[in-house]
């Protein structure tokens, strides 16, 4: 009997010895908490290098998408013989130089998405602060490129400048502007839908959306994108972010619903 | 207003000596959720058991219900015990949190806790008068209390589900500046994830309930003394096995269901589950259920050897495990991997040649459908092998049989090809064809197998007993790693809300609030799994102490009785 003890026990440690060497074997990975970043006036870019790759491969989440794999483009390596990120930042986007660039793709990413990829970033600045994002610019410049980023860029640390801290009672989207295709354009709309001859069609066209949604409608459909998915575009719920309407402030709001439901 | 001055005047948090508080919850909580998974699963499967033993005016299923509700009786108290200590851990080390929880779902805890109760004295009832209500109508009567005890214990089950679904995906009108009793209980109930995870656990348990059932039978066939109680537990031990698998199979879809649901709830999350620094414990979980499905087929190959005529089957095993060891090293290659600036160097690259091949969803979809197929041609070769058809249609019925597994095996593998030239959109919907495809085949070759089967020869009874005692061993695998597996998986589901409490509501600013790497995970899931496997142990061995197995030899036979393992235990024909 102790024998058949002494074999079960051995079968029952060896399993769980074995899953757990194998979960120990591979890379490890921790989840970091987001930490505040300070940087101050006189920052190196050595310094903001640093900080940037910190938040690349930890809380930034960057390596979820822009790691090994076909979701994102790898910013690490060489694409098609242009270099990492920053040797090709440059020409990415006509009249945007590297940092521009940058600082658009993590803060607007659906004013410009790469050819052959869907528009899945979100909007790193829900999630970082402006340090921890110019922080994160420096490090993918100085991936075949050189640092432009200077202290001057970097705004001081406010309560305010907080990730999610700004809420709807800010000055809104591009300066409080109430120009709807301002506000458009500022909140990455033609990233993912089309209106007029602007825009990707990712998601449902624009150009006659007050045809078929009310101005309630497109309230809903703004405020809470995925209430109802427009048919045939069930794959792509999610995708929105829940978060545009918050950016904007109440008349911003209002001028674009009366925009996009004038257009029938 | 007093209310709110108490929990403000809590302090956030407490540690736990030694091992921290995030440890010690862990490991309350794990113990508690595997306890849970036993004591929801096992009535399921006494219940069925039972209805087989009435119906199907089978003894030997009856006695097995029995026998297992008897265990739950202690089960139930480690379930309680391991709830309370989770409670007060809560309470002490979490004291605002689980302030905050309770501003929340405290009327659905006041229903937990009663439908508990009901559940405990549903169970003593269903025990205690198992053999006062054995015949005609009261039996019947009896049977209905099981439902009603596994009605109990869904129930609860769900209440559970609730409050750590709203942990994960809270509705989205909850901000962190919502106060916690303004939302509606039933608002904070109907969350994105409750009801798949509902369904997923429901499921979750009958597999585990059978594995374990499955691991006990395997040591009580192990320590048997006579044939005749080794051919009763390697009759458990089959049943067992053969809710577990046929469980396990439809569980992939309902993880799948889950799996969209987070996705649709917030994208990022569900990146941040398949694709960031989860996306290794998906290897992790591809090799265990490797594991499970050479395990499983292993002990039916195996079993296969005490069936007369299963002979004729024995050549076709070779062909199978190859199909099985192909699958799962398809399934386990990685596809999107965390990899640093250094690795990226080293791979020469972006992609792998073989990630990019076989890391994909078209390849592992392909893979694990073919599994699935392969597995339930093993469980037909077993059916089948000490039986022929006699219907007169029995050869057009073997090749329509056939034919619809080559049908299914064409439709997965065409998909599967197609899948790499069309774009993401497209090809997820391939993998609803691919599993219609294996899920009708296994419904229709199971309809004709049965028709096929009526008044089929016997090729001889089966030899219960006569199993190798290394078969038993793969049982024990079997429930290790479907304990082991539970534990993964809930730490995929809880690791995904990250540093949250409550996701985007209420931050976790402990000095644990960082999600830990897999590694570490494992540490606590392999501690945790000892633990439980420790106390079922225990539990068992009481079991036996109590009151010796339901398992009754027949008695003497007149005239002389046949050999051992032809007895009454080993006539049956059937399975």
């Amino acid at each position: 009997m102790w024998a058949i003890n002494l074999k079960v026990l051995g079968v029952v440690l060896g399993t769980l010895a074995l899953y757990t060497l194998i979960a120990n074997k591979i890379p490890q990975v921790q989840s970091e908490v987001p930490r505040a970043l300070t940087l101050g006036a006189d920052v190196t870019p050595e310094q903001l290098v640093a900080a940037g790759e910190q938040v690349y491969q930890g809380a930034g989440g960057c390596t979820t998408c822009h790691g090994l794999g076909t979701r994102a483009p790898n910013l690490l390596t060489d694409a098609k013989g242009q270099g990492p990120i920053g040797a090709r930042c440059g020409r990415r986007e006509p009249g945007k130089d590297c940092k521009s660039y940058l600082h658009e793709a993590l803060t607007q990413p659906g004013a410009f998405v790469v050819p052959g990829y869907e528009p899945i970033m979100p909007d790193m600045s829900r999630t970082l602060s402006p340090q921890q994002i110019w922080a994160v610019i420096a490090y993918l410049e100085v991936q075949g490129g050189t640092v432009t980023v200077s202290a001057s860029d970097i705004p001081a640390e406010t309560p305010g400048s907080r990730p999610g801290s700004a809420g709807g009672s800010g000055p809104g989207l591009a300066g409080g502007s109430t120009d709807p295709m301002t506000v458009i354009h500022a909140a990455g709309c033609v990233g993912c839908h089309k209106i007029g001859t602007e825009g990707a069609a990712v998601g449902p066209d624009l150009t006659h959306v007050g045809g078929r949604l009310s101005a309630a409608g497109i309230r809903e459909a703004i405020l809470e994108p995925d209430a109802k998915i427009t048919k045939g575009f069930e794959n792509f719920a999610g995708i929105m972010p829940k978060t545009i309407g918050d950016q904007m402030t109440a008349n911003q709001l209002e001028a674009l619903i009366r925009f996009l439901a004038a257009r029938k | 207003m007093i209310l709110q001055a108490v929990v403000d005047s809590l302090p956030a948090y407490r540690d736990f000596p030694l091992i921290g508080s995030r440890a010690a919850v862990w490991i309350a909580a794990e113990i508690h959720l595997m306890f849970a998974a036993f004591v929801l699963g096992v009535p399921m499967f006494a219940v069925v058991a039972e209805a087989i033993g009435i119906f199907g005016k089978d003894q030997r299923y009856d006695r097995l219900a029995k026998e297992f509700t008897r265990l739950l009786l202690i089960a139930y108290s480690a379930t309680a015990i391991w709830g309370a200590v989770l409670t007060f851990l809560l309470a002490t080390l979490y004291p605002r949190f689980f302030a905050y929880l309770t501003a929340i779902f405290g009327v659905s805890m006041w229903v937990y806790v009663s439908i508990f109760f009901l559940e405990s004295f549903t169970l003593y009832l269903y025990y205690y008068g198992w053999d006062r209500w054995k015949y005609g109508r009261a039996k019947v009567g009896h049977w209905a209390l099981g439902i009603l005890l596994n009605l109990w214990g869904t129930l609860v089950m769900f209440i559970a589900d609730s409050w750590l679904t709203y942990m994960m995906t809270p509705p989205r009108d909850v901000t962190p500046d919502t106060a916690p009793g303004s939302i509606k209980l039933w608002h904070a109930i109907m969350n994105h994830t409750w009801m798949p995870i509902n369904i997923h656990r429901l499921i979750g348990n009958v597999v585990f309930g059978g594995a374990i059932v499955g691991a006990y039978a395997s040591y009580r066939f192990l320590a048997a003394k006579t044939d005749e109680e080794r051919a009763h537990y390697d009759w458990m031990g089959y049943v067992g096995n053969f809710i577990a698998i046929a469980a396990l199979i439809v569980l992939p879809f309902a993880g799948y269901w889950l799996g969209r649901e987070i996705y649709q709830y917030d994208q990022s999350m569900g990146i941040t589950m398949m694709g960031g620094f989860m996306s290794w414990l998906w290897v992790i979980q591809a090799f265990l259920i490797a594991v499970l499905f050479l395990a499983g087929n292993y002990y039916l190959w195996v079993g296969m050897g005490r069936i007369p005529g299963a002979e004729r089957f024995r050549p076709y095993t070779k062909w199978l495990l190859a199909v099985l060891v192909l699958g799962a090293i398809v399934w386990g290659t990685p596809h999107t991997m965390i990899a640093d600036s250094r690795e990226l160097a080293a791979m020469g690259g972006s992609h792998h040649p073989f990630l990019g091949a076989l890391g994909v969803m078209s390849a592992k979809n392909t893979a694990v459908n073919l599994m699935i197929l392969t597995t339930f041609l093993s469980f037909l070769l077993y059916r089948r092998a000490n039986s022929r058809p006699v219907v007169p249609w029995a050869r057009t019925g073997t090749r329509i049989q056939g034919g619809m597994f080559g049908v299914a095996a064409a439709i997965v593998l065409f998909y599967g090809i197609r899948g790499y030239f069309v774009e993401a959109i497209v090809r997820i919907g391939y993998s609803v064809y691919q599993v219609g495809a294996v899920l009708s085949c296994i419904v229709f070759v199971t309809v004709i197998d049965v028709l096929m089967g009526r008044g089929a020869q016997s090729l001889g009874a089966i030899q219960w007993g006569k199993m190798p005692p290394r078969s038993q061993y793969a049982l024990f695998i079997l429930a290790v790693t479907f304990t082991w597996l539970m534990g993964l998986m809930g730490f995929a589901r809880s690791g995904i809300r990250q540093h949250w409490h409550v996701w985007q509501v209420l931050p976790d600013t402990t000095k644990y609030a960082a999600t830990p790497a897999l590694g570490q995970a494992a540490i606590m899931i392999s501690v945790c799994v000892l633990i439980f496997l420790a106390l079922v142990g225990f539990i068992f061995w009481l079991g036996g102490l109590a009151e010796q197995s339901t398992f009754v030899p027949p008695p003497p036979p007149r005239p002389p009785a046949p050999p051992p393992a032809a007895g009454k235990e080993a006539q049956h024909v059937g399975h």
